[in-house]
């Protein structure tokens, strides 16, 4: 697998960071609808990505992380669909699902974990379509 | 050939020297045009426009921000985050030494510069006295021949580490233009993709931290506590903000070493022209205004 460059790494981190933001966003939004516990599930989830987002930038400041360009595409295109998909979240499952996969992705690209990227990948790619078919479907 | 020197101006030859008095006014002849020619570069610009980019380029809060975020956060997140920020911080501790080296390696490549265009070449010196020491030991002068060398031993001097400097200056500034600009690209890309984005963060969980204060469901809308969460939201932001604008303010300081580095090079054989002096004195006040700016931020 090629080396992600370092710029994509920081891209990579970017986009963490905003899917946090995103989600953040949706929780302020939909806080009438929360209780406590919903509330500060997805707190906790929003402060793993943004730690993991920082995280990355430490890497992508003295590493490069190791992936395929291939992989670097497909990678970012899901974290910017997912970041897209927050827009249209509809319920707080949707919300904690893809905040999980986030997660998971984030956690198996931080890592080094290449094997899981891709269980990681579709899973997040479940999670939005899942929030956009729920979408199209008027749930 | 007495008469043909007679008739091109030279004085007659004395039976004790006999090629010394033509030789000497020969060597007095193109050393006083090399004085002429190499001591008319000025390196006023190059000197002023190295010292001002040593002093703007060494500023510590580009790792110092970067690494004492960590422990900030940590009042932003609850404590079970807080072992995973201490073991960030650690990492970004071993990275501290390379990026203070490449702070350094500009700052010294920069003092070398000034260096050589202040005239602190203290080796070089020493091999200029040795020189003229050699000089005065060689020639079998008269007394009045001996002042003239004493007198020019000066103009030689500085001619010759006119020409020295100017040769060393073109060679540095020539060879070191290229890493310069990797380090300097280096450096901007750690400070504008890395520490800026990663303030953020910061931003972020700053913002998260108080809304919870403020927004969580369950929470009592009491209203003193929330001016006070509203007020201590700002001050965190600004503060963020603030070390995000200073990072923005160094990478502007680099931007304008990158750009008078950039035509030092290209104009590396007009040192010391009067066109070249004003270009880069221009250069060397858009880099001023900068550091200004980066001063006035970080105070």
């Amino acid at each position: 697998m090629d080396k992600l460059t370092t710029d994509n790494t920081f891209e990579l981190a970017n986009q963490f960071r905003d899917a946090a933001a995103a989600l953040r966003d949706w929780r302020m939004k939909n806080r009438a609808v929360l209780n406590r516990a919903q509330w500060d599930e997805l707190d906790d989830r929003e402060i793993v990505l943004l730690n993991i987002a920082s995280s990355i930038y430490t890497d992508a400041v003295g590493l490069v992380l190791n992936d395929s360009q291939t992989a670097l595409a497909r990678l970012q295109s899901s974290v910017q669909s997912a970041k897209s998909a927050v827009q249209r979240i509809a319920i707080f499952k949707q919300a904690l699902d893809l905040a999980s996969a986030l997660i998971l992705l984030a956690g198996a690209v931080y890592s080094g974990n290449a094997a899981g990227i891709p269980a990681a990948i579709l899973s997040l790619e479940e999670a939005a379509d899942a929030i956009v078919n729920s979408e199209g479907s008027g749930a | 050939m007495a008469e043909e020197e007679n008739k091109m101006g030279y004085a007659p030859q004395t039976k004790e020297t006999p090629d010394i008095n033509m030789s000497f006014r020969l060597a007095l002849t193109v050393v006083l045009l090399a004085a002429t020619l190499s001591g008319c570069a000025s390196f006023k610009e190059v000197r002023a426009f190295a010292s001002l980019a040593a002093n703007a380029v060494n500023d510590e809060t580009l790792t110092r921000d970067y690494i004492g975020a960590l422990d900030r956060r940590k009042q932003y997140q609850p404590s079970k985050f807080h072992s995973e920020l201490e073991a960030q911080k650690l990492r970004r501790e071993t990275q501290r030494a390379s990026m203070d080296l490449l702070q350094q390696m500009m700052t010294d490549y920069m003092q070398s510069v000034g260096g050589l265009a202040s005239g602190e070449i203290r080796t070089y010196d020493k091999s200029l006295g040795d020189l003229s020491a050699s000089l005065n030991k060689a020639t079998l002068l008269d007394s009045s021949e001996k002042e003239a060398v004493g007198a020019i031993s000066a103009i030689l001097s500085r001619a010759v580490t006119a020409a020295y400097r100017l040769h060393e200056l073109q060679k540095l500034i020539g060879e070191g233009n290229q890493p310069l600009q990797d380090v300097i690209n280096a450096t901007r890309k750690i400070a504008k993709k890395g520490i800026v984005a990663d303030l953020q963060v910061e931003s972020n969980l700053v913002e998260r931290y108080y809304d919870n204060f403020m927004f969580a469901p369950d929470n009592p809308a009491e209203p003193v506590a929330m001016a006070l969460a509203r007020e201590a939201r700002v001050e965190a932001l600004g503060r963020v903000d603030s070390g995000i604008r200073n990072i923005q303010s160094y990478d502007a300081v680099l931007e304008k070493i990158f750009e008078g580095h950039q035509y030092l090079y290209d104009h590396r054989d007009m040192i010391g022209s009067a066109d070249f002096n004003r270009q880069l004195k221009s250069h060397s006040d858009e880099l001023r205004t900068a550091y200004r700016n980066l001063l006035d931020i970080s105070r």
